[in-house]
């Protein structure tokens, strides 16, 4: 068989991996998308059948729009795919409510057998793998991947719709610069080893002489706030795949190595020797930090 | 201002175990008050201190989650009283019908103002609870919350983005799923434990509820454990760092890595 599928999109259109997938199904792609009418068009324009759109939504964010896509989608239901992002959930969540779906997150294989649709994913953190066959409606959450490059033009329908009632009223940006960790062939990675802020210098010295990012374990970005929240790594943040990863100060706890578990070599540098890290990786240095890292800083030069 | 705080009894799959089919072992695994639910709960206390609030804490689960461990780990966290829905018939029950079930509880409550949920749960991490269940009761939902005030009805809500924080302001009710650095949650002490022996805790069965039909047949039809890479594990002795740097350095450019 062949399933029509929805993708709902929260802003974004870094959606090109659920476009690929939907297609895969076989059956009609439509997107319902919130957001300016140029992410609708962008879209539009990577290789759905056709796009709903809900307007300009001004001062209203995309969370807004839950109850009015829900509808859209509830009227003619299908697979339903959405990112991996905070709005997106959101929107999704809304129309899983709806159709009373199973939700479903990180496949990394879904396809369609009969009427059943087979979807391999990893669970509880990454510690198994399951596969199911679910019969009836689905809500999938998945890695969006990049913008999808202009290959057609699918027909944009205007749908007026009522907003809930949130308004932003205040943006602020934050001082972090954005990083795309996943496209980084070198990853330095700092934990709560690191004693102060002002030592970041150091770790920053280091991925400077190894060309790498600057990465991080939760606590550094979220709680001490060191970092952007787009630099910790682990089953809620980035999952990486570089060539070399450094754990550096890492306990090495299962959410944060889920994330590095596709990293061809991990290099792991704690003072603890009995720390998690030095589990999963290729090479082990029980020390100081702060004595490891200039050394090795120095001997990259 | 009625504050309902959705938490989770669950384990953390770092002490589970996985056989070599992937068929995951608990029995290892104690459950607790989910890694990130105590921030929920901080956040909810708060703004019901200031508004002169209740926070009221509901949870579903099978009858794991109404064990007197599992009431008092939760009320000793700040909550005034909690709903339970207890029922072995949610036995692994996936984010759906969880999500439905919390909202039956929410509407059983009536008339509440504001949900609070951690950032994700310890188990199944999926962050999707919450949006389910703003979904189940028609509200708004938002994430990564970093800060609520304001009162029931007009609320002022702040949360990060991917660039940096917004302020949003929300009529009506809402549900919030808190940052895991919104607040530090208070770390319960010998007192707290004692009166939470003492506070209310209303128990639900599934079936007394109201709950929609699930249209979904799920059949898990093989499990695995997941294909790791084998790490080489090797140790370099880094009592001279300037030795272990360069032992370190020629091995990854053996491996052409660097």
């Amino acid at each position: 068989m062949s399933a029509n599928t929805w993708i709902v999109v929260a802003g974004d259109p870094a959606i090109g991996a659920l476009i690929e997938t939907a297609r895969a199904l076989g059956g009609q792609v439509t997107a319902a998308v919130v957001g300016p009418r140029a992410v609708a068009d962008t879209i539009a324009a990577g290789g759905v059948d056709k796009v709903v759109w809900f307007g300009d939504p001004d001062q209203a964010p995309v969370e807004a729009y839950a109850s009015a896509v829900a509808d859209a989608v509830g009227a003619a239901p299908g697979v339903v795919l959405a990112a991996s992002r905070p709005g997106d959930r959101v929107l999704l969540g809304a129309v899983a409510a709806r159709l009373q779906a199973a939700v479903l997150t990180e496949p990394s294989s879904v396809s369609a057998d009969g009427d059943a649709l087979v979807v391999t994913r990893t669970v509880f953190g990454g510690i198994a793998v399951e596969t199911v066959s679910v019969t009836g409606p689905v809500a999938l959450v998945l890695d969006g991947g990049p913008v999808p490059p202009a290959s057609g033009e699918a027909p944009v329908e205007e749908v007026a719709a009522t907003p809930l009632g949130m308004t932003v009223v205040e943006t602020k940006d934050n001082s972090f610069e954005l990083v795309d960790l996943g496209a980084a062939d070198r990853v330095v990675s700092i934990g709560r080893g690191l004693k102060a802020q002002a030592d970041l210098a150091m770790i920053e010295a280091l991925a400077g002489a190894c060309k790498a990012e600057v990465a991080c374990s939760r606590p550094v970005a979220e709680g001490l706030g060191w970092l952007g929240k787009d630099r910790y790594i682990g089953v809620s943040g980035q999952k990486i795949a570089p060539d070399v990863y450094f754990a550096i100060g890492i306990s090495g706890q299962l959410q944060h190595m889920v994330g590095v578990r596709g990293a061809k070599i991990i290099v792991a540098i704690n003072s603890d020797a009995n720390a998690l890290v030095f589990k999963d990786a290729d090479y082990c240095l029980v020390g100081d930090l702060y004595q490891l890292v200039p050394a090795l800083t120095k001997a990259l030069k | 201002m009625k504050i309902v705080v959705a938490y989770k009894w669950a384990p953390n799959p770092q002490d589970a175990s996985v056989d070599d089919d992937g068929v995951v072992d608990w029995s290892r695994a104690k459950s607790g008050i989910s890694e990130y639910d105590p921030v929920a709960v901080e956040l909810a206390r708060r703004l019901a201190d200031a508004t002169g609030g209740e926070v009221i804490g509901v949870t579903a689960g099978t009858k794991k989650v109404d064990v007197s461990m599992a009431r008092k780990a939760a009320l000793s966290r700040g909550l005034d009283r909690t709903v339970i829905v207890a029922d072995d018939s949610l036995e692994g029950a996936g984010t759906t019908e969880l999500a439905a079930a919390l909202a039956a509880a929410i509407r059983h409550i009536g008339d509440v103002d504001l949900v609070v949920t951690g950032d994700s749960s310890v188990d199944v991490g999926a962050k999707m609870v919450p949006t389910v269940l703003a979904g189940q009761l028609g509200w708004p939902s938002v994430g990564e919350v970093t800060a609520v005030s304001g009162e029931a009805g007009a609320l002022r809500v702040e949360r990060d983005t991917a660039g940096g924080t917004q302020v949003l302001e929300i009529s009506g009710p809402a549900v919030l799923a808190a940052s895991t650095d919104a607040a530090v949650p208070r770390v319960p002490g010998m007192r707290d434990i004692l009166a939470a022996g003492k506070k209310p805790v209303e128990t639900l069965d599934v079936s007394a509820l109201d709950l929609p039909a699930g249209g979904t047949t799920l059949t898990v039809t093989g499990t695995s454990r997941p294909d790791l890479k084998a790490r080489k594990g090797q140790m370099i002795h880094a009592t001279d760092p300037a030795a272990a740097a360069a032992e370190l350095v020629a091995a990854l450019r053996g491996a052409g890595v660097l």
